[in-house]
């Protein structure tokens, strides 16, 4: 239980009122109103539903599985080969690019008329035609697959890295290296498992995300008939109120799906557990690591070109008109498409930005007075994160529906502060798991020197911790940034398709399959996260370059 | 103009309805005296450049000439703004609403006017409907199968059309049994966007119309003898898909996603309502220019779209002044100009002034373009519609 006196601060309260409250009042709403035994006859009468929804936990799951044993294995090689911050680094461009701009890149990558075939056409296959390959929106949801584990490798390799300051990894690796296991088999038996108790939160949100998205599944899904998901997500926008009914019933179908996936991944957890010990106690070491070594670096690094591709692909769709197979530029390539696609993203672009600004800074103001209260606490802070982290937890479609159910009784919905609002929603999880830490573990006596100096707590505030926060308040917003620029269906719900944003524009033009003005707008999608960080990482060692020891 | 004999008298019977022009001036300038300094959220398909850029042209002239501010809310598919206002509705929110103008036709506006959520009727009391060729073409008062009673404003109308790389097909398929024969001669470069989408559901009509013996038939409600009507077209499809792009397992999403796949060159075919879309394309540069058109020798699908206002917008006055001026031959003309839209006029040319007409005579047409249609077809019942789009998914979605 969370304890009285912690909640009862108001800025841990104000904290829950914008996060935690909406979400489960959310929840509550689309139970109200989605609970309807004939739409759900209707559901699950609908053509390929069986299929469809198949598809969604299959993609989900095996995603997830992958992505969580690519992300181990990333992170065992890294820190045994010494190259941890290099890793981090190389992830931090894919792991800032939006879902969605990375699955239209993957598209215009991987279909047979994509960069891939056209690098290696005439010349070595032979093609003047594209083939008739069946590979991007492939009924089996292969190429969806690949797209999720890309973009979720990144994300687990980071959740791993932050995980990797709370267990004793260098302490364990030598003990089971003075026993004679290599450095893969050691981590792998001995680390790995702490990590994982540490990770279970983000891993499950991956999973939920998994199934339940329409921002990956959009562009590179399965289409006859779409993932689950993608099938709800056409029913929220077909006119026929009968269809709305069903869309409704389908987001709790989907609840509890993504409730009894994470039961049923829990429980194999268990077993991989019983396993994973079986094969530790084994005793079996091996001679020689490096094979093994070598085909999971080369599994990581095409996975890693593929991931940059597709962020070229998207600036060469989007700035190309004509561009016939199998020329590798596109033919003609004017200035005025610069000024066509910058006409196009004007005023999308201003209100992103405007949106991620908002997003950040006032997402900072609320948790920074939050991680003040919380300083001296860890189980308050894992407590509050926990609280915060549950809207990710939840298949987004369900609970924004019932949002926006509420946010119409509240004649709010369509403007600037209801999407705001449900971009706080996501971002505070991640600005609290960055700050919240960062602030406990700046060393109380720096405060304790200034107040025996006779400095009042406000100006201690600013003149000692807010500069030794600042580093990790750059980060804090860029991240917030980043994630506010990323969301689609809180924009699409909240927004009543009147806030236009960089990711609802191409969501909207890849939804319909047109990919080149999906790509024109996708390249915000791409430029802003990776500007941003920039900017952060810049600024940050630019105002202390005349300091050592403030807190990166 | 080929239409069947009862919707003609239809479209006769409702030209009495109009109020006579004259005694509307007055009333009319109250209207543009409200409607300043309004705000007019306009719900369009956002998905092609050149549209967005005609709304923007009209957006400042509309600010300049009648203070009246029009903001383009570019939505993928008009549905999602039928489902806020009905959502709307459900919630009690009657007045200020979050739509005042929407472009929209067939099952999108069936759906708002049965359920009583459009305002009017308007349309024929704007001072430009004068204009519009209500008579010479019907399907500016049959929307679908409904009759539009002045609820919505003809913005457009069209006829589908087959686009094709000429260096691909050597000799134009006229009909369905030729177009056959080319696609199996051609595996994996030919398909059609994906039912229900609009356009995928028009080329359904569209073949149904040309293999059917009896058209007469499909414009009375379908009945229990859909199977055995429907089952040329079944029959064709079964056979085209074998051969089709993806060999028919995956479809263009929508006519722009078509579009895309003829010019990165995975399709030799696209489907369009508008006769001038290729021409635009590669005025742009976003098709090569060795494209050619056609319309089945059965007739092409006509069709119309239109402008409607929600029940609960606050900004009707502002509405009606941004239809009266999409309805203007000024306005008209510059959207059948291919250099910037390419979508043919409602007009009735004829009843223009010299002034008026000399708008449309600095039209320039491009090389891909077809002359206007001879035989237009016009939609089947709109039970029909739907009968076909589930058949499909029945048959076709695994």
């Amino acid at each position: 239980m969370m304890s009285k006196t912690i909640i009862a601060r108001p800025a841990v309260l104000l904290l829950f009122c914008v996060s935690a409250l909406p979400a489960l009042a959310g929840l509550t709403a689309a139970f109200w109103v989605g609970l309807d035994p004939a739409a759900m006859s209707r559901v699950v009468a609908t053509p390929g539903i069986g299929l469809s929804i198949a598809s969604s936990f299959w993609t989900g799951s095996v995603a997830t599985v992958l992505a969580l044993l690519l992300a181990h294995l990333a992170v065992a090689l890294a820190v045994s080969g010494n190259w941890q911050r290099r890793l981090n680094a190389l992830i931090l461009p894919l792991l800032a690019m939006p879902h969605l701009a990375i699955g239209i890149g993957l598209a215009l990558v991987l279909a047979p008329s994509g960069v891939l075939l056209r690098l290696l056409s005439p010349w070595a296959t032979g093609f003047e035609l594209p083939p008739d390959w069946l590979i991007v929106n492939d009924p089996a949801g292969l190429s969806l697959l690949a797209g999720l584990v890309l973009k979720e490798t990144c994300f687990l390799v980071m959740a791993l890295g932050a995980a990797l300051g709370q267990v004793p990894a260098a302490r364990l690796q030598t003990l089971s290296a003075t026993m004679g296991y290599g450095p893969l088999k050691s981590w792998l038996a001995t680390v790995a498992p702490a990590l994982q108790q540490q990770i279970r939160l983000p891993l499950a949100a991956v999973f939920v995300f998994g199934i339940s998205n329409v921002e990956m599944a959009i562009p590179l899904g399965p289409d006859l008939p779409p993932t689950f998901s993608v099938l709800l997500w056409r029913w929220f926008t077909d006119p026929d109120p009968a269809i709305h009914a069903q869309a409704y019933a389908g987001t709790l179908l989907l609840f509890v799906g993504g409730i009894a996936a994470i039961l049923a991944a829990n429980f194999i957890g268990g077993l991989a557990r019983k396993l994973l010990r079986a094969s530790a106690e084994s005793g079996a070491r091996r001679n020689t690591e490096w094979p093994v070594r070598r085909l999971i670096a080369a599994v990581l690094a095409s996975g890693f070109i593929l991931g940059l591709l597709s962020i070229v692909a998207i600036g060469l769709r989007a700035f190309s008109r004509q561009w016939r197979f199998p020329a590798l530029l596109p033919d003609h390539s004017s200035s005025d498409i610069w000024t066509d696609v910058a006409a196009l993203s004007a005023s999308v672009a201003t209100t992103t930005l405007a949106l991620a600004a908002a997003t950040a800074l006032l997402g900072v103001a609320l948790v920074l007075p939050a991680a003040e209260r919380c300083k001296q606490s860890a189980d308050a802070r894992r407590q509050i994160g926990a609280w915060l982290f549950l809207p990710l937890l939840l298949p987004q479609m369900t609970f924004l529906f019932g949002v926006q159910v509420l946010l119409i009784r509240m004649r709010i919905d369509g403007t600037f502060i209801a999407v705001l609002w449900s971009h706080l929603i996501f971002a505070l999880p991640y600005l609290w798991g960055l700050l919240a830490p960062a602030r406990a573990a700046i060393d109380p006596r720096f405060d304790q020197v200034a107040a025996t100096l006779g400095v009042s707590p406000a100006k201690r505030w600013l003149t000692v911790t807010a500069p030794l926060l600042a580093r990790s308040t750059l980060l804090a917003l860029a991240l917030a940034v980043s994630v506010s620029v990323a969301l689609y269906l809180p924009t699409l719900f909240a927004g009543a398709g009147r806030i236009a944003t960089a990711a609802s524009e191409a969501a909207a033009a890849a939804g319909s399959g047109n990919l080149r003005l999906a790509a024109a707008h996708a390249i915000l999608l791409a430029v802003i996260p990776l500007c941003i960080f920039a900017i952060a990482y810049a600024t940050g060692s630019l105002l202390f370059r005349h300091r050592r020891g403030v807190p990166r | 103009m080929r239409t069947p004999g009862w919707k003609l008298l239809v479209a006769l019977l409702l030209l009495p309805l109009a109020p006579p022009a004259g005694a509307e001036t007055d009333d009319w300038h109250a209207v543009v005296a409200e409607a300043r300094g309004q705000t007019v959220y306009f719900n369009a398909w956002g998905g092609d450049l050149a549209i967005n850029h005609y709304i923007e042209w009209a957006t400042t002239r509309l600010h300049d000439d009648y203070a009246v501010e029009l903001r383009h809310v570019r939505v993928s598919d008009i549905a999602e703004s039928v489902s806020r206002i009905i959502a709307e509705r459900s919630a009690g929110r009657d007045h200020g609403g979050s739509v005042d103008l929407m472009w929209i036709n067939g099952e999108n506006f069936a759906a708002l006017k049965t359920a009583g959520l459009l305002y009017g009727p308007w349309a024929r009391q704007l001072p430009n409907a004068r204009y519009i060729n209500w008579e010479g073409n019907p399907s500016t008062l049959i929307d679908g199968s409904l009759e539009t009673q002045g609820y919505e404003l003809p913005w457009g109308t069209a006829a589908l059309t087959f686009f094709f790389d000429k260096a691909r097909v050597a000799r134009k398929p006229m009909n369905p049994a030729d177009l056959l024969n080319w696609i199996e001669q051609h595996p994996g470069r030919f398909s059609y966007p994906q039912p229900p989408s609009f356009l995928g559901s028009a080329f359904l009509k569209q073949m149904l119309l040309a293999l059917s013996p009896d058209k007469e038939r499909l414009y009375a409600p379908a009945g229990a003898d859909f199977a055995a009507l429907s089952s040329p077209l079944w029959h064709w499809l079964d056979r085209a898909h074998k051969s089709m792009w993806r060999s028919g397992r995956l479809f263009p999403r929508s006519g722009p996603a078509q579009r895309d796949l003829l010019a990165v060159g995975e399709l030799d075919w696209m489907l369009s309502f508008n006769p001038a879309e290729a021409s635009r394309a590669i005025r742009q540069g976003e098709l090569h220019n060795n494209i050619g058109a056609l319309q089945l020798d059965a007739g092409a699908l006509a069709n119309s779209h239109f402008l409607a206002i929600p029940y609960n917008s606050t900004a009707t006055a502002g509405a009606r002044v941004v239809a009266n001026f999409f309805a203007s031959p000024e306005a008209q003309a510059r959207k059948a100009d291919e250099r910037y839209w390419g979508d043919p006029s409602v007009l009735d040319l004829a009843s223009l002034d010299a002034q008026e007409r000399r708008y449309f005579d600095v039209l320039d047409t491009g090389p891909a373009t077809l002359p206007p249609a001879e035989h237009y077809l016009a939609e089947p019942h709109a039970s029909w519609t739907t009968l076909l789009e589930q058949a499909w998914l029945n048959r076709y979605v695994r």
